[in-house]
C-alpha cells in the first residue's frame, strides 16, 4: 500500500518536474538571438524569401500559440519537425537512440561488472598493497579527461596500432554487399563499438570500483557476516556469496543516481568517436540552432533520467524497508 | 532473490566474457580480410547531409550529392567557366522584341527510363514560383510566363531584360514532373504549403544525373551506382568524353579532418571532399601516393562596420582601421599562406568583373607605417588622444583612449566572429584585429559567438559594431554587389548588413541588374566596386584557396576547377586505373 | 554566550588534528603536492609574456615559426599552429582552471549552504519546495545544460560560465547540508539560542552556519572538480570562452586544427593537466571525506 502511494507521488511529482523542464527550456529556446533562417547564408536568398520562410515556419506566431502547438505535438508524439532535416524529430530520435543504448547500456553493464569485481578484490585486500594501488588506479581512471582519453585512445589503437576502426559504426563496403551475413554485419559493428565501449568503460569502471570497495567494506562489519565466519565458512564463500551481493547494490543504484553524469559522458565519447547517437545529435542541433530538434531529444534525455530515478526510488524502498518516504 | 540472481550471474559472468574476447578479436581479424573492389569510388564528406529533398538542401554536403542525381540546365566549363548547355542543347536565344528567350533540350532520360521533356521544366519552375522556394524564388519572379513549344523547346517571358537570367536563374536543378506532382498537390493542400513541401521526405531521390542512390544508412554512409540512362554517357561535352567511369560511389562520413586524411592514406577513401587543414600538408605530401591540390575558390572573407552610426558611420575611421589590418600577417600567419589577397568584394580570379585599379590600403607597410599613416587620417579628421600614438620623437607608444571629433571618448566596440570550432581562421583574425587596433587606442573586443547568434545580431537586430564574415562560395556572376550595398537591401534580414548608402551606388546596382550588354555591365560593376572600396563598409581580408588531397592508387583523372576538384566533371571523368 | 566559545575552541582544535590525519593520509598528501605543483605553475604563468611578447600565450606568436613546431629549447613544449607557445599556453591553463573552479565551486557552495540551512530550518513547505527543485536541478545533465544555454545566450564568457555552473551544482550541497541541519536543529545548543531570544537570521549563521562548515568544505573540493571538467569540456566543443586560453581550449585547437596525429606534444599535456588537477582536487576531497565521516562517502560520489 505505502508503495503504491509512493509510486502515485513520485510520478505526480516526476510529470511537473517535467513540465517545468518544458516550458522554461522552450521559452529559452524562442527568446534566444539567432533563428534558423539567419543562419542561411546564401546571398541569394532576399529578404521577401526569408520572411515567406519563417512565416511558413510558424515563427512569426505569438508566443504562447507557438508554445500550445508544441505542448501539443509533444503529446501527439512527434515533437514536431526538425529545421535541418525536415523529419519529425521523434523519427530521428528513433533513428538515433537505438545505436546510442547499444554502446552506453553495454558500457554501463561491463563497467559494472569489471568494477564490482575489482572493488570486491580491493575491499578484501583492505590496507595491502593490492587495495592502494587499485584505489589510486580507480581515482586515477575515474578522474581522466573524458574527451582527451578518447583521442589518447584513438591515438593509440586506432592509429599507432592500428588495431580498431578510427571513428564511426560501421564499414560501408562490408554493408552496401548484400552477400554479408547478419553475423558479419554484426561483427563489424562490434569491431567499430570497441573503442568507444573501452573509453567509457575505463572512466566509470574507476568510480564503480571505489563504491564497491567501500560498499563492502562496510558490509563486511554487518552482524550476519560476523555469524557466517562463526559458522567457520570460507573466506571466498563469505565474500563471494554472502558479502558481495549485498554490497554491489549501492553500485546499482549509482548508476541510476549518476545517470545524468553518465549521459555528458555518453554524448562526449560519441562526438570523439562520430558514434551516431542521440547525444552527438543533440549537440549538433544545438549548434545548428535547430530548436525543436534540441529540445526534442534534450526533453526525451530528460524523461529517461526522471523514470529510472523514480525506479530506483521505488527499488530502494521495495528492497530496503527500512527506508521511509 | 536479487541476490540469488546476482550469484547465478557471477557464474555466467565469466563465460560471458570469454565470448565477448574471442568475438572481438574474430571481428578484428574478419576486417582485415576486407576485399579489394577497384570499381567503387569512394569519396569522404565532412557531415551528414541534411535531407535528400532538393528544396529544403541549403548545407553543402546535400549540394555535392544530390549533385549527382538533380542536373541544371546549364554549367560551368571547367576552364573557361563561361556557361555551357548540359541539360539544354544549346546556349538560351534571346528575343529583344518579345523579352523572351527560347532554350531547347538535349534528349535525356530520369534515371527511372522515362523522357525528359520541356514538360518538367515548365513544372519545377512553376514549382518554385508557387512555393516560392527560398534562394530560388527571386531567381524566377521577373520571369512573366513560360510556355513549351513542343516537348524539348521552351520559351521563357521576362518582365523586362535582366542580366542574371542566363547566369543565375536559368542554372536551377531540374526536377521530374512524376517525383514531385502528388507532393506538390498534397502540400498546397497544407496550412503552411512552403513547410509541407520542404519537409516531405525524399528517400531515392529520381534524377538524371550521372548515378543514382541506392542505398543510405543514416550516419555512416551513402551509396550510389551508375545511372544507365544518363544522358550524357559516351557524349563529348567541353572536350571532355564524358563517363561515368567508375560502377559504384560510396560517401562516407567522416567528421574529423584528422581521421578522414589517416583514411585516404590508407586508402579507405580516395577523395575527401572537403577542406583539409593546412597543418596537415607536409605529412600528405611525404605519402607517394597521395596527391595535394591546392586550388583557388571564390570566396569572399571580411571585416564589416556598422555604418548606420557612430563611430563607424565616419569613412576616415574605417579607412584608418583598414589600413592598421595587417592581411599578409593574416594570409601568411593563420591561413599559413594558403589564401589569396583581396583588394576588391569580388575576388581577383574572377577577372572579367574584377576591378584591378583600387587603393589596397597599407599593403606592403610595415607595423610602424601602418600606425603612423592611420594616425595622420584620424588627426586630419578630428580625432584626438591624451598621450598620442606617435610621440613626439616621431616614435610609436602606447596610446590612450582615442576621443572621436566631438571630444567624447570612443565607447567600447566588440568585432563579432563566429567562434573558433566553426572556423579557427576568422576566430583568430578577431583577436589579432583586436590587438592591431589598440595600437591606436581603439577600444576593440573581439567577441565570437555562435554562428546563429552572430547572423542574427548582424542581419535581423542589427545591434552591432563590427564583424568578420566570409562567403565560402561566392557564386561568379557578381550579382551579390548588389545584394550586399544596395540600400533597398537595408533592412531587417536583408543582405545589407552594414546598412551602406549611397544613391550613386544604388542607381549604378540597378543599371546592372538591367544591362543586358555585357561589356556594359563589366563597367558598371566595376565602378560598383570603386564605390565601395573608396567608402569601405566591407573591409575585404582574404580568399582562402581549397586545399584537398586524393589517393593515387584507384582512380586517376580529376578535374580541376575554381573550389577544387570536387565536381560534377569530376565525377563524369575519374577512371579506374588499370592493374 | 559560553557555549559558542568553547564550541569554537572544541573545533579549532579538531581542525588541527584533522590537518595532522589528512597530511599523513597518502592520498591527501598526492593531492596537496599535486595542487602545489600547479599553484606555481599558475603563478608562473605571469613570467613568459614578460620575458618576450612572443611568449603572450593568445596573441605572441614566434617571428620565425608560423606552423606547429615540435619542443625546442625557445619554445619548451612546441608551438601552436600559428607559432604561440605551448608552454606558456600550459601554464595559463593552470590560471583558468583555479579560476574557474575555485570560484564556480565557492558560489555553488554558498549557494548550497544557504539552501540546505533554510530548508533545514524552514522545514515544511520551505523545505519541500526547495528540495523539488534541487531534485529537478539535480537529475538534468548539467554539462548538456550548460551547453544549450550557452549556445543559446550567444558567446558567454568565463564569468558567465562560472556562473552557470555553479547554479547547476548546488543540489547536492544543498541536501546534505540540510540533512545536517535537521540533526543540529534538535541540539540544545539552538534551543538555548531560541530562548535566549536569537533571531532566525543568528541562529542559522551563527550557530547553524560554523557546524555544517566542514561539510561544505569538502563539498568544495568536489565542486572544483566538476567545475573545470565542464569547462573544459564546452571549451574542448566550442563553447568556452574563446579570449581565453584554457586547457580545454588547447585540446579543441588540436583537434579542430587536424593536429591530433601530428603533434602529440600538443595534444597529451592538456589532458594530463586536465586529468591531474582534477585528481589532486578529488584526492584531497577523499582524504578529508574519510577523516570527517567515512558514511558520507555515498553522497560524494554522484558526481
Amino acid at each position: 500500500m505505502n508503495l503504491r502511494r509512493l509510486i502515485i507521488r513520485r510520478s505526480t511529482e516526476i510529470f511537473f518536474i517535467f513540465f517545468v523542464i518544458l516550458t522554461i527550456l522552450f521559452l529559452l529556446f524562442r527568446l534566444a538571438p539567432g533563428d534558423p533562417v539567419s543562419r542561411m547564408v546564401d546571398p541569394s536568398m532576399t529578404t521577401e524569401e526569408a520572411e515567406h520562410l519563417i512565416n511558413q515556419l510558424g515563427l512569426d506566431r505569438p508566443l504562447w500559440s507557438q508554445y500550445l502547438f508544441y505542448v501539443k505535438n509533444f503529446f501527439t508524439g512527434t515533437l514536431g519537425n526538425s529545421f535541418h532535416y525536415g523529419e519529425p524529430v521523434a523519427q530521428i530520435i528513433g533513428q538515433r537512440l537505438p545505436n546510442t543504448i547499444l554502446l552506453f547500456t553495454t558500457s554501463i553493464i561491463i563497467s559494472c561488472i569489471i568494477g564490482i569485481y575489482f572493488g570486491k578484490i580491493a575491499a578484501w585486500n583492505k590496507g595491502k598493497k593490492l587495495d592502494v594501488w587499485m584505489t589510486i588506479g580507480a581515482l586515477v581512471l575515474h578522474t581522466l579527461f573524458l574527451p582527451w582519453a578518447a583521442l589518447i585512445i584513438i591515438w593509440i589503437f586506432g592509429y599507432k596500432l592500428g588495431w580498431f576502426p578510427l571513428n564511426g559504426m560501421l564499414t560501408p563496403e562490408i554493408w552496401i554487399n548484400p552477400e554479408t551475413g547478419i553475423f558479419a554485419r554484426f561483427l563489424d559493428v562490434l569491431h567499430h563499438m570497441f573503442l568507444p565501449l573501452f573509453t567509457l568503460c575505463i572512466i566509470h569502471f574507476g568510480s564503480y570500483l571505489l563504491i564497491m570497495r567501500s560498499g563492502m567494506l562496510e558490509t563486511l562489519q554487518e552482524d550476519y557476516i560476523l555469524t557466517a565466519k562463526a559458522k567457520g565458512l570460507s573466506a571466498i564463500e563469505i565474500r563471494n556469496r554472502h558479502a558481495a551481493p549485498n554490497a554491489s547494490l549501492p553500485v546499482v543504484t549509482s548508476v541510476g543516481l549518476s545517470l545524468a553524469f553518465s549521459v555528458n559522458g555518453g554524448a562526449l565519447t560519441e562526438i570523439v568517436f562520430s558514434w551516431p547517437g542521440l547525444g552527438r545529435e543533440l549537440i549538433f542541433a544545438v549548434s545548428n540552432n535547430d530548436y525543436p530538434l534540441a529540445l526534442g531529444s534534450f526533453l526525451f534525455i530528460s524523461i529517461v533520467v526522471l523514470v529510472a530515478n523514480l525506479i530506483i526510488d521505488i527499488l530502494y524502498a521495495y528492497l530496503d524497508p527500512r527506508i521511509k518516504y | 532473490m536479487i541476490i540469488k540472481m546476482q550469484i547465478s550471474s557471477l557464474k555466467v559472468r565469466k563465460k560471458g566474457i570469454v565470448i565477448l574476447l574471442t568475438l572481438i578479436f574474430s571481428s578484428f581479424l574478419f576486417s582485415c580480410t576486407e576485399k579489394k573492389d577497384g570499381t567503387i569510388l569512394k569519396i569522404g564528406i565532412a557531415e551528414e547531409p541534411r535531407t535528400l529533398n532538393i528544396w529544403l538542401a541549403s548545407d553543402a554536403n546535400s549540394r555535392k550529392v544530390l549533385s549527382l542525381m538533380y542536373q541544371n540546365l546549364y554549367v560551368r566549363d571547367p576552364v573557361s567557366l563561361q556557361l555551357i548547355p548540359w541539360l539544354a542543347e544549346s546556349m538560351p536565344l534571346f528575343e529583344p522584341e518579345t523579352v523572351s528567350y527560347i532554350v531547347k533540350l538535349r534528349p535525356a532520360k530520369w534515371s527511372d527510363g522515362s523522357d525528359l521533356t520541356s514538360d518538367d521544366v515548365l513544372f519545377t519552375i512553376n514549382l518554385i514560383k508557387k512555393f516560392k522556394i527560398p534562394r530560388l524564388y527571386s531567381k524566377w519572379k521577373f520571369v512573366k510566363k513560360v510556355e513549351a513549344l513542343d516537348s524539348q523547346t521552351i520559351r521563357f517571358y521576362l518582365q523586362k531584360p535582366v542580366a542574371i537570367f542566363v547566369t543565375k536563374s536559368l542554372s536551377v536543378p531540374i526536377v521530374s514532373r512524376s517525383e514531385w506532382a502528388d507532393v506538390a498537390k498534397k502540400s498546397l493542400t497544407h496550412e503552411k504549403p512552403l513547410t509541407a513541401l520542404l519537409n516531405h521526405k525524399i528517400k531515392f531521390p529520381l534524377g538524371c544525373g550521372p548515378f543514382v542512390l541506392k542505398q543510405r544508412r543514416e550516419g555512416a554512409y551513402l551509396y550510389f551506382e551508375k545511372n544507365r540512362f544518363f544522358f550524357g554517357e559516351n557524349k563529348k561535352i567541353a572536350g571532355h568524353i564524358l563517363g561515368p567511369f567508375v560502377e559504384k560511389i560510396i560517401f562516407k562520413i567522416y567528421s574529423s579532418a584528422d581521421v578522414a586524411i589517416l583514411a585516404l592514406k590508407k586508402g579507405s577513401l580516395d577523395y575527401h571532399w572537403s577542406d583539409i587543414p593546412p597543418g596537415h600538408i607536409n605529412g600528405l605530401k611525404e605519402s607517394k601516393h597521395i596527391q595535394v591540390f591546392v586550388s583557388k575558390k571564390s570566396a569572399l572573407y571580411f571585416m564589416g562596420f556598422n555604418v548606420r552610426h557612430s563611430p563607424f558611420s565616419d569613412a576616415a575611421l574605417r579607412k584608418a582601421v583598414s589600413i592598421l589590418i595587417d592581411k599578409e600577417f593574416i594570409i601568411s600567419r593563420i591561413l599559413q599562406g594558403y589564401a589569396s589577397d583581396m583588394t576588391s568584394i569580388v575576388p581577383k580570379g574572377n577577372k572579367f568583373w574584377h576591378n584591378p585599379q583600387l587603393p589596397a590600403y597599407g599593403h606592403g607597410l610595415t607595423k610602424q607605417q601602418r600606425i603612423k599613416k592611420a594616425y595622420a587620417i584620424l588627426t586630419e579628421n578630428g580625432y584626438t588622444w591624451k598621450s598620442p600614438p606617435i610621440n613626439e620623437q616621431g616614435e610609436t607608444t602606447m596610446p590612450s583612449l582615442i576621443r572621436l571629433p566631438n571630444g567624447e571618448p570612443m565607447q567600447d566596440f566588440t568585432i563579432l566572429t563566429p567562434p573558433a570550432d566553426y572556423d579557427p581562421h576568422r576566430a583568430a583574425s578577431g583577436t589579432i584585429i583586436q590587438e592591431w587596433l589598440k595600437d591606436l587606442g581603439l577600444p576593440a573586443h573581439s567577441r565570437p559567438m555562435s554562428f546563429g547568434a552572430l547572423l542574427s545580431q548582424v542581419k535581423q537586430r542589427r545591434e552591432f559594431d563590427t564583424f568578420i564574415l566570409g562567403y565560402g562560395k561566392l557564386s561568379l556572376d557578381p550579382d551579390y554587389l548588389r545584394s550586399f550595398f544596395h540600400s533597398k537591401n537595408n533592412k531587417k534580414r536583408g543582405w545589407n548588413m552594414s546598412g551602406y548608402h549611397n544613391p550613386d551606388f544604388d542607381v549604378a546596382a540597378d543599371a546592372s541588374v538591367a544591362a543586358v550588354n555585357i561589356g556594359e555591365r563589366q563597367k558598371l560593376i566595376r565602378r560598383m566596386q570603386e564605390m565601395v572600396m573608396t567608402d569601405v563598409p566591407y573591409i575585404p581580408l582574404y580568399n582562402p584557396m581549397r586545399i584537398e588531397a586524393i589517393n593515387m592508387n584507384n582512380v586517376s583523372g580529376w578535374i580541376k576547377m575554381v573550389g577544387g576538384i570536387g565536381n560534377l566533371w569530376s565525377i563524369c571523368m575519374v577512371k579506374p586505373k588499370q592493374i | 554566550m559560553a557555549p559558542e566559545n568553547s564550541q569554537n575552541a572544541y573545533q579549532m582544535e579538531g581542525l588541527s588534528r584533522n590537518w595532522a590525519l589528512f597530511i599523513r593520509n597518502p592520498i591527501g598528501k598526492t593531492g596537496v603536492i599535486l595542487l602545489i605543483i600547479f599553484g606555481l605553475m599558475a603563478v608562473g604563468s605571469f613570467l613568459p609574456p614578460q620575458i618576450d611578447t612572443m611568449y603572450h600565450p593568445m596573441t605572441g606568436v614566434d617571428p620565425l615559426i608560423a606552423n606547429s613546431s615540435p619542443p625546442s629549447w625557445k619554445h619548451w613544449l612546441g608551438t601552436d599552429y600559428m607559432g604561440r607557445d605551448l608552454f606558456s599556453q600550459l601554464l595559463t591553463g593552470a590560471r583558468i582552471a583555479f579560476i574557474v573552479g575555485i570560484t564556480s565551486a565557492f558560489i555553488s557552495i554558498v549557494f548550497g549552504t544557504i539552501i540546505g540551512m533554510l530548508a533545514g530550518y524552514g522545514g515544511k513547505i520551505l523545505d519541500s519546495v526547495l528540495m523539488r527543485l534541487a531534485d529537478m536541478i539535480m537529475v538534468m545533465p548539467t554539462l548538456l545544460v550548460v551547453l544549450l544555454l550557452s549556445s543559446l545566450l550567444g558567446q558567454l564568457n568565463i564569468w558567465a560560465i562560472v556562473l552557470l555552473i555553479a547554479l547547476f551544482r548546488w543540489p547536492g550541497v544543498a541536501r546534505v547540508i540540510r540533512s545536517q541541519t535537521l540533526s543540529l536543529k534538535e541540539r540544545p545548543f539552538i534551543d538555548l539560542a531560541k530562548i535566549a531570544g536569537a533571531s532566525h537570521f543568528r541562529i542559522i549563521f551563527r550557530h547553524i552556519a560554523p557546524n555544517v562548515l566542514p561539510m561544505a568544505l569538502l563539498f568544495m573540493t568536489f565542486r572544483v572538480t566538476s567545475a573545470i571538467i565542464i569547462e573544459a569540456v564546452l571549451a574542448f566543443l566550442g563553447f568556452g570562452d574563446p579570449s581565453t586560453v584554457s586547457w580545454g581550449m588547447m585540446l579543441q585547437w588540436v583537434w579542430k586544427t587536424g593536429h591530433m596525429f601530428q603533434a602529440p606534444y600538443w595534444l597529451i599535456p592538456p589532458g594530463v593537466c586536465i586529468s591531474l588537477i582534477t585528481l589532486s582536487f578529488y584526492m584531497i576531497g577523499r582524504a578529508m571525506e574519510e577523516i570527517l565521516d567515512p558514511r558520507l562517502r555515498k553522497e560524494g560520489k554522484v558526481d
